[in-house]
């Protein structure tokens, strides 16, 4: 690491706010990783007969293997008070949220959706799933989306834009005419064209996506790379013999690639909107996968249960804003303009 | 620049075509056409229907015959190439065909939505640089002290959220909390009976509120943030200093010389406007359910209804192509400094 991008770092961690945002997201990223052990139905631990179980990650336990009389899986909650009740040392140990994503919920005498209450913090949506656990896990869902895509629009986005800066003549002028054409095809058109036949999974979706998503990368990537060929470095790397993949690799792309950095949080707001736009209208995600869209979707259409709309919203507000501080802080800490008048 | 402009002009040709005919291809390759979805519905009416079957001897509805004659029909019969010859040469004489669901040309039911997706192009257009040019400035001289820190966290909202969001958030609370506006719809009930232009604004005022917020909250938010991140590069260039130094008032200095010069950049997102009246925002139109340019696309894409589809497509395209040469236009015509083309 050279003492620039020391420098550089240690602006980004004295802009408090962009700093502390990026800390928060990061660690509830990787808590969102490992969701299964904060919100769940099974149980992070239970003590029965002197042997412990971790069923988070293990395969199914039936009621039997408890001591209880049924052979689909157990349902933990019932069986914490069972074991409370029965007060023989053994016990249970619950998720901080004990409802699963994908599990309904149903109150005798009330009809999903219900209200937040003390069973459900955020109440539930129309069929009866902890909203609380649908958003956590629709967190996950869209912010790994987000990455995922961005990865493969940088890698595809650097590399054809490298080329053409690079190579320039033929092989920037055919890139550009390609590139221009399939700019100009609206996105949403044929991701939701394509969507609607395909019925996709998520490693489809998000090759759709990254089909168009990469283009806008490469005018970016280009203009810096003929920018830096322009350069006297290149040139005299050139004279001492560097051939073309050593004036790319560790000549040019770290030079491009601080320009790139700016750019990330502002692609991964835009590709958390994209899932979720796509999600509410019905293009995106195949249907139990828990999303921001569909639950805005299923909000606007029961506008009386209010706290659906409101906890999405509120949501994104949250992770959205705070990427965008991240965004702002790499900004300044990268292109740090002392704005100085004389008046 | 004449040149360069020709140039450009002539450049829209290709790239118009090679995009008209990527989706051309599409709407044909894939499945789920217009014959298939009438079969498709044939299917599940003859099943409901129950008394009298049509149905042969394979299970299909129809012959196959009689699916080649309806083929011909939505012209499905031909290769691509020599179909989208065909459509493109319809397009030059602006004729954009029939609907496959309404049986209504395309043209009629473009030229039927229009008035609607220009009110909310024009006037969002206008009150998103009505507020977003004085309040980036105020931003800008008044960096990083109370009114800025407030005004920014709305801006960092209507910047981030997608409009989708806003215009659900604003109909949440507005229409259905505090039922100060209606639900949707662009016409009030009673339009047929007011009389008088004036009244009919009255009418429809209400609901034109909460669309045009949502429109207007993201373009505002990024024309703000480019306004004020604008001027305060150039209030702390040298220019505005030899100014004040001359003797010029600090505040004459920013207004006459600095936003003279950050309005620039703001002025070239001008040309890509001209689609902003065509294309509408689908999702806002279809969260406040007016018919719009926008859902009628939208629609047409859900029903595959692909004259729809394509004819929206073809003019989108045009006028962004335009735009974008406009927008390079309007730059070197309010700035001297660039010289395309050379």
């Amino acid at each position: 690491m050279n003492s620039l991008t020391k420098k550089k770092l240690q602006r980004f961690r004295s802009i408090k706010l962009g700093y502390y945002s990026f800390i928060v997201l990061t660690v509830a990223v990787v808590l969102s990783l490992f969701a299964e052990l904060f919100v769940n139905n099974r149980a992070v631990m239970v003590h029965y007969n002197g042997q412990y179980y971790f069923p988070t990650y293990t395969a199914v336990n039936s009621g039997r293997a408890f001591g209880l009389d049924y052979d689909y899986e157990v349902n933990y909650r019932d069986l914490k008070q069972h074991f409370q009740e029965e007060n023989n040392g053994n016990y249970v140990i619950m998720p901080v949220i004990p409802w699963g994503a994908y599990e309904t919920d149903s109150i005798p005498g009330q009809f999903p959706p219900y209200p937040p209450s003390q069973r459900h913090l955020l109440g539930t949506d129309g069929t009866g799933r902890d909203l609380l656990a649908r958003v956590v896990y629709g967190f996950r869902v869209c912010i790994l989306f987000s990455l995922i895509v961005m990865f493969f629009n940088y890698l595809l986005g650097i590399t054809v834009g490298c080329m053409m800066g690079y190579f320039g003549g033929l092989t920037d002028l055919v890139g550009q005419r390609v590139i221009e054409i399939l700019s100009q095809v609206p996105m949403l058109y044929v991701i939701m064209i394509l969507s609607s036949v395909l019925q996709p999974s998520f490693t489809l979706f998000v090759f759709i996506v990254v089909l168009l998503g990469w283009l806008s990368k490469t005018w970016v990537t280009r203009a810096q790379t003929y920018r830096e060929m322009g350069r006297d470095y290149i040139l005299a790397s050139r004279v001492l013999g560097a051939g073309s993949p050593r004036v790319i690799f560790s000549h040019v792309l770290p030079n491009i690639l601080s320009t790139l950095i700016t750019m990330v949080p502002f692609d991964l707001i835009a590709g958390i909107s994209l899932l979720t736009s796509l999600d509410y209208l019905g293009f995106g995600l195949p249907a139990p996968t828990p999303s921001w869209g569909a639950l805005l979707r299923e909000g606007t259409e029961n506008l009386e249960s209010i706290w659906i709309v409101s906890s999405v919203t509120i949501a994104m507000i949250v992770v959205l804003v705070m990427v965008s501080f991240i965004g702002e802080a790499i900004r300044e800490a990268f292109d740090p303009r002392k704005y100085t008048y004389y008046r | 620049m004449g040149a360069y402009f020709f140039k450009r002009f002539l450049l829209i040709i290709p790239t118009f075509f090679g995009v008209t005919l990527l989706i051309f291809s599409m709407t044909r390759v894939l499945p789920g056409g217009p014959v298939e979805t009438m079969l498709m519905q044939a299917q599940m009416g003859g099943d409901a229907g129950g008394g009298f079957s049509t149905q042969n001897d394979s299970g299909q509805v129809l012959s196959p015959y009689q699916i080649e004659e309806l083929k011909a029909f939505y012209g499905l019969d031909k290769p691509i190439m020599t179909a989208y010859v065909e459509w493109l040469n319809k397009i030059v004489r602006l004729d954009f065909g029939e609907s496959n669901r309404y049986y209504q040309p395309v043209i009629d039911m473009i030229t039927e939505r229009l008035p609607i997706s220009l009110t909310f192009g024009l006037v969002s257009l206008v009150l998103g640089y009505l507020i977003s040019i004085p309040l980036g400035i105020v931003k800008a001289l008044k960096h990083k002290t109370t009114i800025d820190f407030i005004t920014s966290l709305a801006v960092y909202i209507g910047y981030v959220l997608p409009t989708m969001v806003v215009a659900i958030a604003l109909l949440t609370i507005f229409a259905f909390k505090l039922n100060w506006f209606p639900l949707g719809g662009f016409y009030p009930n009673n339009y047929g009976e007011l009389t008088g232009t004036w009244e009919q604004i009255k009418g429809i005022f209400p609901h034109v509120v909460l669309p045009l917020a949502a429109y207007t909250a993201g373009s505002f938010a990024y024309l703000t943030m480019l306004m004020k991140n604008n001027l305060m590069d150039n209030i702390s260039a040298d220019y505005v200093r030899t100014a004040v130094s001359k003797g010029l008032s600090f505040n004459r200095a920013v207004l006459r010389h600095a936003v003279r010069n950050s309005i620039i950049p703001i002025a070239s997102q001008l040309g890509g406007l001209i689609t902003v009246f065509f294309a509408g925002n689908f999702l806002v139109e279809l969260i406040f359910n007016i018919d719009g340019i926008g859902l009628m696309s939208y629609n047409a894409i859900v029903e595959r209804d692909y004259p729809v589809v394509m004819g929206q497509l073809a003019i989108t395209v045009f006028l962004t192509l335009i735009g974008n040469i406009l927008s390079d236009v309007i730059v070197a015509f309010v700035d001297p400094r660039v010289k395309f083309g050379n």
